[in-house]
């Protein structure tokens, strides 16, 4: 990289810098035209310093770049930008391609092509998704769908290590991306849906090794949680996560890990949360079932834990917490705090007190009804008993928000530090919920739900919304008629950009919501947009096209791949398949 | 009764040995033959075709053996993470014995092979139970217009 060009980054991104003073844990280095890191930075922002587009400007956007990925499927996570190239990440089978940004056309410099099995298809509960790979040290690293992690070289493509963290065969498949803190690769695994015991792990940045294994549930050795370090805000005791479990159910109970972490460097803290209990059937599982549906922080070089939270205890509705936790300082009750904000799927915006896992604010963000509200001196939710499930309560209906959650935790959010506001999507929908007994039965889902979904109050099915989590309040909100899937993105720019599940990608004004442009991109947009510098010094905004992620979501009739699996459409969303169908196209969007 | 046999099974099957000649299998009879040449193969029946109390058993097991939580419940196998069981397609073909290879040993995109779990009776009790899923009209066409 020239001289010049190194100068005008550091330039910009002390530029940057001075607008970020409500962000933690910056992506270490001088550019910050980059995108190195699946949240842009460690406090999962998704805010960049980048402010060549604005409110005023953004009208003019308009497509410069496309490339077919090949490979149809949810199309989630997001690329990343190092230095002049940009790195993708398929669906399974998980391709990873290096396209050369200095180039007209922007060919491809390699692509890596890993062999992945096929079973991991059938063993993945909601498509074969990945969620987007970690660039540390000169390596890509991402999971590949089959239970591995992989490394490989930023410059020539060749893969450094390959380490099977998972077992399919267990239920166990690999869709989030890794974090990398230090020497530490940390990964977990999907599985809520066959009764994984789960875990996360941390892996050395160099071989690729394990270092250390840690459960989510379980004795607390186990889970890495000693008497003299771990800290629960609420709780007491030894062994919570066995105590908690019923019939020693801990053994199946699931809390897998599939969404986002992040980090504060000053606390050391990693961030990430787990999934729901399993199985469906909360009968089987009497007790609050920790740490299932919870945030839990742990060191990462060593994984110990140091505290958790559970947002729902004892999950009667598949609410994984596997949301991003993002962290931000904001001024709460006008004392400054440094917060970590998560949109959960229970329909509650939460914002903790990072440092010790306390509830400060939890409002709703998005209509619900299984709890009243989240008493703050205990940080329970108050539940509505007419909407407890189990096989002995039948099929207890309209429970809002649905399985799908008020939020997907595959759709992320963003902050910024300029309008202090969080931005998220939502989806709008109810459900009803009949459970059976589950029989656990290895390499076979446990799950037991039957669970029609409608939409939710209102007449609408999703929405993108701006939130100001120091208060816990809605400031404006985008209605749209399907479900939103896609992730956020602001920029210093004061734009805000996401996707529609019928194929908009958008952006709109950060403060007001006024939306300032469009664009039908091909397919349903389920990934997460993200903005950088191009070799020209111009500021470019990419995303992925390809809807998926959710069998029911995309209900069957979006695909035309096989002819041998032909779907009805849901009653919930009976025409999504006429604005869209599967895809795999990456957009690069420009003034 | 079914299940419970079937379960008492598990753990019992038997590793398979190697052999050096292709034992006799099932003819596939959807599958192109080269050279008009057909392989030494048997051709499977159910031997329960049409049998509604059968079928009602095969039922139990969808749900039982946890076959509703990839192929779906409502209605019963309209897809989810596996293809759809009611559309009168078959990825790997419709023949019986196509239905009960897949279920027996499986197939390779993570459809779990169930024939140690199950047996062959508890196969076809699954297969006659498929088979007896009502196939909705116009499969082939969504429309939107009115």
């Amino acid at each position: 990289m020239p001289a010049t060009r190194i100068a005008a980054l550091t330039w910009i991104a002390v530029l940057g810098c001075a607008n970020c003073a409500g962000a933690v844990g910056q992506t270490p280095g001088p550019v910050d035209g980059q995108w190195t890191m699946p949240a842009k930075d460690y406090a999962a922002t998704r805010y960049s310093p980048l402010g060549e587009i604005t409110a005023q400007n953004a009208r003019s956007l308009h497509p410069v770049w496309t490339f077919s990925t090949g490979v149809l499927g949810g199309h989630e996570g997001q690329p990343l930008v190092v230095g002049d190239t940009m790195y993708v990440v398929t669906p399974w089978p998980n391709v990873l391609y290096a396209f050369d940004l200095t180039r007209e056309g922007y060919p491809l410099k390699w692509k890596y092509r890993p062999e992945v099995s096929a079973n991991a298809l059938g063993v993945a509960c909601c498509d074969a998704v990945n969620r987007g790979a970690f660039y540390a040290d000169g390596k890509i690293i991402y999971n590949l769908l089959d239970g591995h992690t992989v490394a490989v070289d930023a410059h020539s493509g060749r893969e450094l290590w390959k380490t099977r963290i998972a077992e399919v065969g267990n239920g166990e498949t690999t869709t989030m991306a890794p974090l990398v803190v230090r020497d530490r690769v940390i990964v977990g695994a999907a599985g809520g849906e066959f009764g994984i015991y789960g875990w996360i792990k941390g892996l050395d940045l160099a071989s690729g090794r394990p270092a250390w294994s840690a459960r989510n549930l379980g004795p607390d050795e186990e889970m890495r949680a000693r008497g003299d370090t771990f800290r629960p805000p609420y709780d007491q005791g030894t062994d919570l996560g066995t105590h908690s479990w019923g019939n020693d159910s801990w053994r199946t109970g699931g809390a897998p890990v599939w969404g986002w972490m992040s980090y504060d460097p000053d606390l050391d803290l990693v961030y990430y949360g787990t999934g729901n209990a399993s199985p469906y059937n909360p009968e089987q599982r009497p007790g609050d079932n920790k740490w299932s549906a919870s945030v839990l922080a742990r060191r990462p070089g060593d994984g110990s834990l140091v505290w958790a939270y559970q947002f729902t205890p004892h999950d009667n509705w598949d609410y994984d917490a596997t949301g991003a936790m993002v962290l931000a300082d904001l001024t709460v009750g006008g004392r400054p705090v440094k917060a970590l904000v998560h949109f959960d799927k229970n329909g509650f915006a939460y914002t903790l007190d990072r440092a010790s896992g306390r509830v400060l604010i939890a409002q709703p963000f998005t209509p619900l009804n299984w709890a009243e509200a989240v008493d703050l001196a205990s940080g329970r939710p108050v539940l509505n008993p007419a909407k407890q499930t189990g096989v002995s309560r039948g099929n207890v209906k309209d429970i809002c928000p649905s399985l799908e959650g008020g939020v997907s935790p595959a759709s992320p959010p963003a902050y910024s530090p300029r309008t202090h506001l969080f931005y998220t999507a939502t989806a709008n929908l109810c459900m009803d919920y009949a459970t059976k007994h589950a029989q656990h039965l290895r390499g076979t889902p446990f799950v037991g739900v039957d669970s029609p979904y409608r939409g939710g109050p209102g007449g609408y099915l999703g929405s993108f919304l701006a939130w100001d989590a120091a208060r816990g309040r809605k400031v404006w909100e985008n209605k749209e008629p399907f479900p939103n899937w896609s992730g956020a993105l602001v920029t210093a720019g004061d734009v805000v950009f996401y996707g529609t599940l019928d194929g908009w990608f958008k952006s709109a004004d950060a403060r007001t919501g006024r939306v300032l442009s469009k664009f039908k991109v091909g397919s349903g947009v389920v990934g997460n947009p993200i903005t950088y510098r191009g070799p020209d010094g111009r500021q470019y905004v990419a995303v992925y096209a390809g809807i998926g992620g959710d069998w029911a979501l995309l209900a069957g009739d979006t695909r035309s791949d096989d002819p041998a699996d032909v779907r009805a459409p849901a009653d919930y969303v009976k025409d999504i398949a006429r604005y869209t169908s599967q895809g795999g196209i990456i957009w690069i969007f420009a003034l | 009764m079914l299940l419970t046999g079937a379960l008492l099974s598990c753990g019992q099957q038997r590793a398979p040995q190697p052999a050096s000649v292709a034992p006799p299998g099932i003819a596939h009879e959807s599958h192109i033959v080269a050279g008009d040449v057909a392989p030494e193969a048997s051709i499977l029946r159910n031997p329960h075709a049409g049998d509604a109390a059968v079928a009602r058993s095969g039922a139990l097991l969808f749900t039982a053996m946890n076959c509703d939580g990839c192929h779906g419940t409502n209605p019963p196998g309209a897809g989810w993470v596996g293809p759809n069981l009611g559309d009168g397609r078959w990825r790997y073909g419709g023949a019986d014995a196509e239905v009960f290879s897949s279920i027996y040993y499986g197939r390779p995109r993570g459809m779990p092979a169930f024939g140690g779990a199950l047996g062959a009776e508890g196969v076809w009790t699954l297969v006659t139970y498929l088979q007896s899923l009502p196939v909705p009209p116009n499969v082939a066409t969504e429309s939107w217009q009115n």
